[in-house]
């Protein structure tokens, strides 16, 4: 729960599509509104089933965390299922002071630890006050009640999760609880309560313990990424660096949501057994008071251009797992349906040409994946092509057969059945998510969010029709260059080498 | 009037605070809920085909798609013990060695050519063949589906890949702490000698060849076994007419399938730890055998369990674990399974230091939850949360027609579910009660805890049980020898008689001790890195190891039993691959190889004597057979991914009668890895086991 993307979601390609005869079905089944302080919601119906699936997108991630702050997105994100004003406490005034208290308490503590010469016992002093500070707070709490009220109504798949680009809130209710989720939801992103924030914290450290400190490939995952990104955001991975973790404060949390989490940087879908009138009415009641704020400026850091091919290494006891990756734009540029197509051949089931090659005829490798768009897709990005190598085999080896796939696309057109394969796939893969009401909430609110409208989910089947086999080599021979790329990989460590 | 208005207007402004007013949000209990509408449950046609087999139609207009599967009564609950990795091997082959008319690769093409697929696999206990396409390739996909599950072919190719994909997931098992816990807790609950416990390895791997694939697909393969389900854009008759034309030639019969193995329910209590020393975090479970879902309390088991673990956020012990900040993943589960003993189970991830606190917090959770029934509110609480999403149980078609199947599967009534709704309905606080007491047994648990035990915090002696250490080694394979008779036998230890005595005869044999020290080039990826390397070696089988490397020394040390070994990182006993790598080198060790002969020496022509330690040990030495002096000795490695290792003899030396190696290379896989150059050579100098286990 509350998780990360993970990294299949983060590598799941963008672009899928239809022909224009089902979009112009398909949209008779949506209705959008925007409200006055300009939230976004696109509300598509489906009747088969009294139930209904909710997404709401804020336009915000970990590229937007603060130097000393990275990972207050994630931080956050946990905090909004902490309760609210009206919700989790037993005495909401006392509760308040309490919390205050913990505050006041926290900034004399920090301020201790700051002077020169430290005064060891007023620094255990504050320490235990804070401890007493944060127990009388508790006590007014009433622990985990918005969670369990969602629970107790009938959510199921509830989650959120914090990516680079965004964090997204996203659960199902039986149809009849439509207003009890307009309730929470309103609730939770205009009047929340940071309450137990200092414990929430130990629990989001202890995700960072599982995810990478404990993990040799989400370690060389941040590995990668800091390779890779030396200016831009994306250098750092939606948990944050431990040692921010661990001195986050409420009003960091806080003041990520003054500026992040305002109506004009969010959207939200709902795909189910709705009436968009009634939708429409609660939207009104629910979300119109939250007031407007303007559209928090996006990340203004570019990343500095790579001159020249970057190698980065983690000591693991682990089986090794190879990444390799190259620059590539953000998927509003012009070549990203290109890279899809390209995706689709390097990757797309058992006939991609690295499974193919590496698992099939090699036998080098157990595994060996592609991520389009890695680890976002708003700004410049990675492609980033993956693999465990087999038992026995180097990670030396799997590289170089890589390569000589990579120089196979560079140097002779796709051929057409190819193609044609890939394109087919995408076209199927939407037909095939068209039923799913969590699958069409998300996937309408990220295009909305993305491309400004979520017909673009459909209008890109026409742009990937477009693509030719032309077009996927000069982008192969484009963005696959020594000059960007970035390797990583794991090696035993040092005294066992041998 | 207008007036008036105004001025009123102006005196509620006046009276505001100066903060923005805010409109309160309704209170959550004054919402109102218009009833549910009633769900549609979609009907299903069934029906048994002329051969047996049982088929399950449902149409579902939503989408232009066609999607079904086969189930198939097996699992690998019936490997041979011998031969785990079978019906696992067998659910992979199938689809990958390809049919009679098309190889794995043409149908990977035929049908990804048309976003078509069609799966196979088999688990613990049932096997399935899968299938999805567009609805204008139905027949096309049909007859790919039939041929993959009435007539795969096995290819050998194929066989070798699943064969060798199988491995790779073994070499990686341990690198997840999570995996760790989950696979040990489950295996040693039910059993490591019990199908439901044990665990695919290298050598029951290699002990499986095509024919065993071929023989455990026929033997599970066959209609009255099969049921089949398919669902999607289609008319019913139709759809009945075309698999009865289509299946109407697979006629094949064997004897009914036996039941699978029962599960030992013997409790197996006690703490097992598994050291893993690159995590900072631990793993940890706790539980014993739960049930079976059609067992009468089930239904209050599972209210149960909601209260006790349910929800990470909201349950007993997810509350008393997060809301001390200990875990990010706990939670817990009555386990119960259709047709054996499930697991009952608790587990999380705590940082290593928290381990001992995490454990006991849950020891102590369970105490509580079983001294008094649960509150009112609990327990409606735990009802509302199954109630109230049993909605989505119906939310798609699909959901209703795998149920049916898996229910006609495991032999369940078809209403099965809806007798499930109404007993959770019915649950009352002291039922809650009554199943803890009755089935939670706090004296059968077993523990499992894999992290790094230095930094537990309070060491886990302190929960009082008994503790049992895993030993994750993977187990390598037994050496494969080649035949051997009397004849060959002779012939080896003739010629491994020959090469002892050019070697030195009496005086390699009697050799009390010997030190060598080397000069060593490795081939590191590029760049040669050098190091200085001193051996010694007391009879019969103590060993001290010195590389001096560019970036500092390391030492190791082995009596034949165990060891340390210290780096510039820190020192350890020798435990796990680092004490398989060196057990392997004492036993690879040329002098004390020839001088004394192995357990077999067996003659494989052109010079060659395989020489093994009556084990699982073996080494092919090759001489020069006019001379009897070692050219070349040949072995695997195998205390990491099985490496072939080579060391090529150039040029020998004399010392004090014992020829010594003074110019050698080693490769590793094919590709040469070290040159080494004798610096110095003694023996019989007067060392001793003692001094030579002696730490700096």
């Amino acid at each position: 729960m509350r998780n990360l993307l993970a990294l299949t979601v983060l590598l799941a390609p963008l672009c899928a599509g239809l022909q224009a005869q089902d979009l112009k079905a398909f949209e008779k089944r949506v209705t959008e509104f925007t409200l006055a302080n300009g939230l976004h919601f696109i509300v598509l119906e489906k009747h088969d089933a009294p139930v209904v699936s909710f997404y709401t997108r804020v336009n915000a991630g970990s590229v937007d965390d603060q130097t000393g702050k990275t990972g207050i997105a994630h931080m956050f994100e946990h905090m909004a299922f902490k309760g609210t004003e009206s919700i989790g406490s037993k005495n909401l005034a006392l509760e308040r002071k309490a919390l205050a208290n913990i505050e006041r308490v926290y900034d004399q503590l920090e301020q201790a630890r700051r002077q020169p010469k430290p005064d060891k016992a007023k620094i255990e002093e504050l320490e235990k006050s804070l401890k007493d500070a944060i127990a009388s707070a508790d006590a007014h709490v009433e622990s985990e009640s918005f969670t369990r009220i969602m629970e107790d109504s009938g959510a199921a798949g509830l989650n959120a999760s914090t990516g680079v680009d965004s964090t997204q809130y996203f659960v199902s209710f039986p149809a009849n609880k439509l207003e009890l989720w307009f309730r929470l939801e309103a609730d939770r992103f205009r009047y929340p309560v940071f309450r137990e924030f200092y414990k929430e914290r130990d629990v989001v450290r202890e995700e960072k313990r599982m995810r990478s400190e404990s993990n040799p490939q989400g370690e060389l995952i941040d590995a990668m990424l800091a390779a890779s990104f030396q200016g831009h955001p994306y250098r750092t991975s939606p948990a944050g660096f431990a040692s921010d973790i661990e001195n986050y404060r409420v009003a960091d949390a806080e003041a990520f949501r003054k500026k992040y989490y305002v109506p004009s940087n969010m959207v939200i879908a709902i795909a189910g057994d709705v009436d968009p009138k009634e939708v429409r009415a609660l939207a009104d009641r629910y979300f119109a008071p939250m007031p407007a704020a303007p559209v928090p400026a996006p990340v203004v850091t570019v990343e500095p251009k790579q001159n020249g091919e970057r190698r980065v290494t983690i000591e693991s006891q682990a089986q090794p797992m190879l990444l390799i990756g190259y620059k590539r734009p953000e998927a509003t540029h012009k070549d990203d349906t290109v890279f899809d197509v390209l995706d689709g051949i390097l990757a797309g089931g058992r006939t991609g040409m690295l499974y193919k090659e590496l698992v099939e005829k090699r036998k080098i490798a157990l595994a060996a994946a592609t991520g389009s768009g890695f680890p976002g897709v708003k700004y410049p990005n990675l492609y980033i092509f993956f693999a465990l190598p087999n038992a026995g085999k180097t990670v030396d080896e799997v590289e170089k057969a890589m390569y000589e796939i990579i120089e196979g696309v560079k140097a002779k057109p796709v051929d057409e059945t190819t193609l044609k394969r890939v394109k087919t796939t995408v076209r199927a893969g939407l037909i095939r998510q068209l039923d799913s009401n969590a699958g069409m909430a998300q996937n309408m609110a990220t295009f909305h969010a993305m491309f400004g409208d979520w017909r673009k989910l459909f209008e890109s089947v026409e742009e990937i029709d477009k693509v030719t086999a032309a077009d996927v080599q000069r982008v192969a021979k484009e963005y696959f260059v020594d000059k960007t790329k970035t390797v990583a990989y794991h090696v035993k460590p040092k005294a066992e080498a041998n | 009037m207008r007036t008036l208005i105004l001025l009123t207007a102006a005196a509620t402004l006046a009276a505001q605070p100066q903060a923005a007013p805010r409109a309160p949000l309704p209170p959550i209990k004054s919402l109102k809920y218009p009833p549910l509408k009633a769900v549609k449950i979609p009907e299903v046609t069934q029906f048994t085909l002329a051969n047996g087999m049982r088929v399950f139609l449902l149409e579902n207009r939503n989408l232009p798609v066609v999607s079904g599967f086969a189930l198939i009564r097996t699992g690998n609950l019936f490997d041979p013990k011998d031969k785990i990795g079978l019906a696992d091997m067998t659910g992979d082959v199938m689809r990958m060695g390809g049919t009679k008319s098309k190889t794995g690769e043409q149908l990977n093409e035929q049908l990804e050519n048309i976003a078509a697929s069609v799966e196979s696999s088999i688990g613990e206990s049932f096997g399935r063949v899968g299938f999805n396409a567009l609805k204008e390739n139905t027949d096309e996909v049909l007859g790919a589906f039939k041929d993959v599950l009435t007539a795969p072919e096995f290819r050998e190719d194929k066989v070798e890949l699943a064969r060798t994909q199988n491995k790779s997931g073994i070499a990686r098992r341990n690198d997840d702490a999570g995996g760790i816990a989950r696979r040990e807790f489950s295996d040693i609950v039910y059993g490591k000698d019990s199908p439901y416990g044990w665990d695919v390895e290298y050598e029951t791997l290699d002990r499986i060849t095509r024919n065993d694939l071929v023989a455990f697909h026929k033997r599970y393969f066959f209609p009255k076994n099969t049921l089949l389900a398919v669902q999607g854009d289609f008319d019913i008759p139709a759809m009945r007419a075309k698999l009865e034309t289509l299946f109407a030639d697979w006629t094949v019969e064997q004897p009914p399938v036996p039941e699978f193995p029962k599960v030992d329910e013997k409790p197996r209590p006690g703490l097992y730890v598994a050291a893993k020393n690159d995590v900072n975090q631990s793993n940890f479970r706790l539980g014993h055998f739960g049930g079976k879902l059609n067992d009468k309390d089930y239904p209050a088991l599972e209210v149960m369990s909601s209260i006790l673990a349910g929800s990470p956020f909201s349950s007993r012990i997810g509350q008393a674990i997060r809301v001390r900040g200990y875990a990010y993943d706990i939670g817990g589960d009555w386990g119960a399974a259709y047709d054996h003993p499930g697991l009952f189970v608790i587990g999380g991830g705590t940082k290593s230091d928290n381990t001992f606190k995490a454990i006991r917090t849950v020891q102590q959770e369970l105490e509580k939850f079983m001294s008094a029934p649960p509150t009112a509110a609990e327990l409606q609480s735990a009802k509302d949360k199954i109630l109230n999403t049993f909605v989505f149980q119906f939310d798609s078609p699909a959901k209703t027609l795998s149920r049916l199947v898996t229910y006609e599967y495991y032999g369940y009534p078809k209403d099965f579910i809806f007798q499930y709704q109404k007993a959770v309905e019915a649950v009352t606080p002291a039922e809650v009660q009554r199943v803890a007491k009755q089935y939670i047994k706090p004296e059968n648990l077993t523990y499992v805890v894999v992290g790094k035990p230095a930094d537990f915090g309070e060491p886990l002696t302190a929960l009082n049980l008994p503790v049992t250490n895993i030993d994750l080694t993977i187990k390598q394979p037994k050496a494969v020898t080649a035949k051997a008779d009397a004849a060959s036998l002779a012939k080896g230890k003739a010629l491994l008689d020959k090469t002892r005595g050019a070697m030195g005869g009496a005086k390699l044999t009697g050799l009390k001790d010997m030190t060598l020290l080397m000069d060593v080039k490795i081939d590191a990826g590029g760049g040669q890195l050098a190091a200085k390397q001193k051996i010694q070696w007391v009879a019969p089988a103590t060993m001290r190891q010195e590389n001096e490397l560019p970036f500092g020394k390391i030492l190791s040390f082995y009596d034949g039993k165990g060891g340390w070994i210290k780096t510039p990182q820190g020192e350890a006993a020798l435990s796990g691959p680092m004490l398989r790598q060196v057990e392997e080198q004492a036993f690879y060790n040329l002098y004390s190889l020839v001088a004394s002969g192995g357990a077999s020496a067996n003659y494989l022509g052109d010079g060659t004597v395989e020489i093994g330690n009556g084990a699982d040990l073996v080494a092919k030495l090759t001489v020069d057979e006019a001379t009897g002096m070692p050219q070349k000795l040949v072995y695997r490695a195998t205390a990491g991914p099985p490496i072939e290792v080579e060391q090529r003899y150039l040029e020998f030396k004399d010392v004090d009668g014992v020829k010594v190696a003074s110019r050698s290379e080693t490769y590793q896989g094919g590709k040469k890895f070290a040159d080494s150059a004798l610096i110095e050579g003694k023996v019989n100098s007067g060392l001793n086991a003692e001094e030579l286990s002696k730490k700096p």
